[in-house]
């Protein structure tokens, strides 16, 4: 990603990097992705100045909906100071003077995320913008983009039901560790993106609209707020999320903040130990707080 | 020279967020005073919306000519345009585009224009995506017509037509997947 040389080329870029056109453009689908939740409406998506894959999907829409008295949070498999955050959160700050940006989900108006929601529930007064690398989950058993959408308006998802279901008993939940098939309002079958099967519940019934945005493909699709949103499961092979269990069956906690409830990343130290932390880096910091300060009413 | 606010980016960036609000929460009414200036609703929500990659209709002769040349919207026919600005105290008689199974986006936004919003005799019972559990709007000046012939064109999923009503000020959706009832 090269911000620099785009910034001194001078002040011609308007605020939101994009000019007016191309947000219309994503506007427009937007409001279309909303009207009809699940259903990818195609965009036609521009050259960003960063590859492809580092969220250009994402970052088109955070800059059509972004206003001067944003708050906004970048994160990255949930935290928000990875390069990757780092890069698109101050290419964002170049691009739209007067936002101010936020590591706290509590305090923000707008969030652009790759592979995580926040722990913490998200308010009606949000917006999460996920990054989305392969929006359809057709493509694994019709390789026909124009058979795939009639499939999805017919909402025929028999093939995927049965691959889905012979993988889920092959291979047991290893290979669906992310992206799970999500049924949207009892039609539309989505991949909801990267995000670990832990998060896939928080697309239900949601207080905040979710915006899903694939730049390589040219897509975007929405999960409205208090809308249906069903993982696929079988009587036989019921959904689960990860359960972070040891090996005594005993919940892992964080090594950090002591967390038994948050999703976990593992480490694997040089000797060989596995340590887990709270991936989610800013509830794992209110965690520690909330501890600081019970700690001293109690002294 | 002095431009209107709903034709400058920061104004549509706002209006564009507050389609948004109500287009995610159907049925909840958004004010757009503050950001409009003089201007109504209908006219902020065109401007915000319309270029030259759009297609607009406008079968009851609302929009000024001048304001046509700053749209730059492609003029089209009611039964085929994306767009399409109806007076809501008419009646209907035509049948806006539901789009196609592959392409239910291509299903016609309705921009109509009533008395009020947020007040008025006609109550609905809304549901659905957006909604949690019931919500209640009442309206003034929409021809109840509208409503009956858009079950009709909602009936079908994923095809149909996404209302959006302006009153002066207010603006509230009605999207396709929005189970209306009139109490
Ligand atoms: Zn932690």
């Amino acid at each position: 990603m090269n911000v620099t040389a785009h910034t001194t080329a001078g002040n011609a870029y308007t605020f939101g990097f994009l000019d007016e056109y191309a947000k219309k453009e994503v506007r427009r689908a937007v409001l279309k992705a909303i009207a009809i939740p699940g259903y990818q409406v195609p965009y036609a998506s521009r050259e960003m100045p960063m590859g492809r894959g580092f969220g250009t999907g994402g970052l088109q829409l955070t800059l059509s909906l972004i206003g001067p008295d944003e708050v906004i949070k970048v994160i990255d498999q949930g935290s928000d100071d990875s390069v990757n955050a780092v890069n698109l959160r101050q290419f964002i700050e170049m691009m739209c003077p007067g936002v101010s940006t936020t590591t706290k989900t509590a305090e923000c108006t707008l969030i652009q995320s790759r592979h995580r929601i926040p722990e913490r529930p998200l308010t009606a007064a949000q917006i999460i913008v996920l990054q989305v690398p392969y929006p359809d989950p057709l493509v694994v058993v019709e390789p026909s983009e124009d058979k795939r959408k009639t499939m999805h308006g017919e909402a025929d998802y028999s093939r995927l039901l049965v691959k889905l279901y012979e993988d889920l008993v092959t291979f047991d939940e290893i290979t669906l560790s992310h992206r799970y098939p999500t049924r949207i309002n009892g039609h539309y079958i989505i991949d909801p993106s990267p995000i670990p099967r832990w998060d896939v519940p928080k697309l239900n019934d949601s207080a905040a609209l979710i915006l899903l945005g694939a730049g390589r493909e040219k897509k975007i699709y929405a999960v409205p707020p208090h809308t249906q949103a069903t993982p696929l499961a079988f009587n036989d092979v019921p959904f689960r999320v990860e359960d972070f269990r040891d090996a005594a069956g005993r919940r892992r906690a964080c090594a950090r903040c002591g967390c038994m409830n948050s999703f976990l990343d593992e480490f694997v130290s040089d000797s060989g130990d596995k340590t887990y932390q709270c991936s989610d880096s800013d509830w794992c910091d209110e965690q520690l707080l909330q501890i600081e300060r019970l700690r001293r009413k109690s002294a | 020279m002095n431009i209107e606010s709903i034709w400058q980016a920061a104004v549509q960036q706002q209006v564009f967020r507050e389609l948004v609000e109500t287009f995610s929460r159907p049925g909840v009414v958004r004010d757009l005073t503050q950001w409009i200036g003089n201007a109504t609703a209908h006219r902020a929500v065109l401007a915000t919306l319309m270029d030259g990659e759009a297609t607009l209709a406008d079968p009851h002769g609302s929009i000024a000519a001048p304001d046509w040349r700053l749209l730059q919207a492609q003029r089209g026919a009611p039964e085929t345009a994306r767009y399409v600005a109806i007076d809501g105290s008419r009646t209907p008689d035509f049948r806006p585009a539901l789009g196609r199974l592959e392409s239910p986006e291509f299903g016609a936004t309705l921009l109509i224009e009533i008395i009020a919003i947020g007040s008025g005799l006609l109550s609905l019972d809304l549901a659905g995506p957006g909604i949690d559990g019931q919500r209640e709007l009442r309206l003034e000046g929409l021809h109840t017509d509208w409503l009956l012939h858009r079950a009709d064109w909602v009936s079908g999923f994923p095809l149909g037509v996404d209302l959006l009503l302006c009153d002066a000020t207010c603006i509230v959706a009605l999207p396709r997947t929005t189970r209306i009832a009139i109490s």
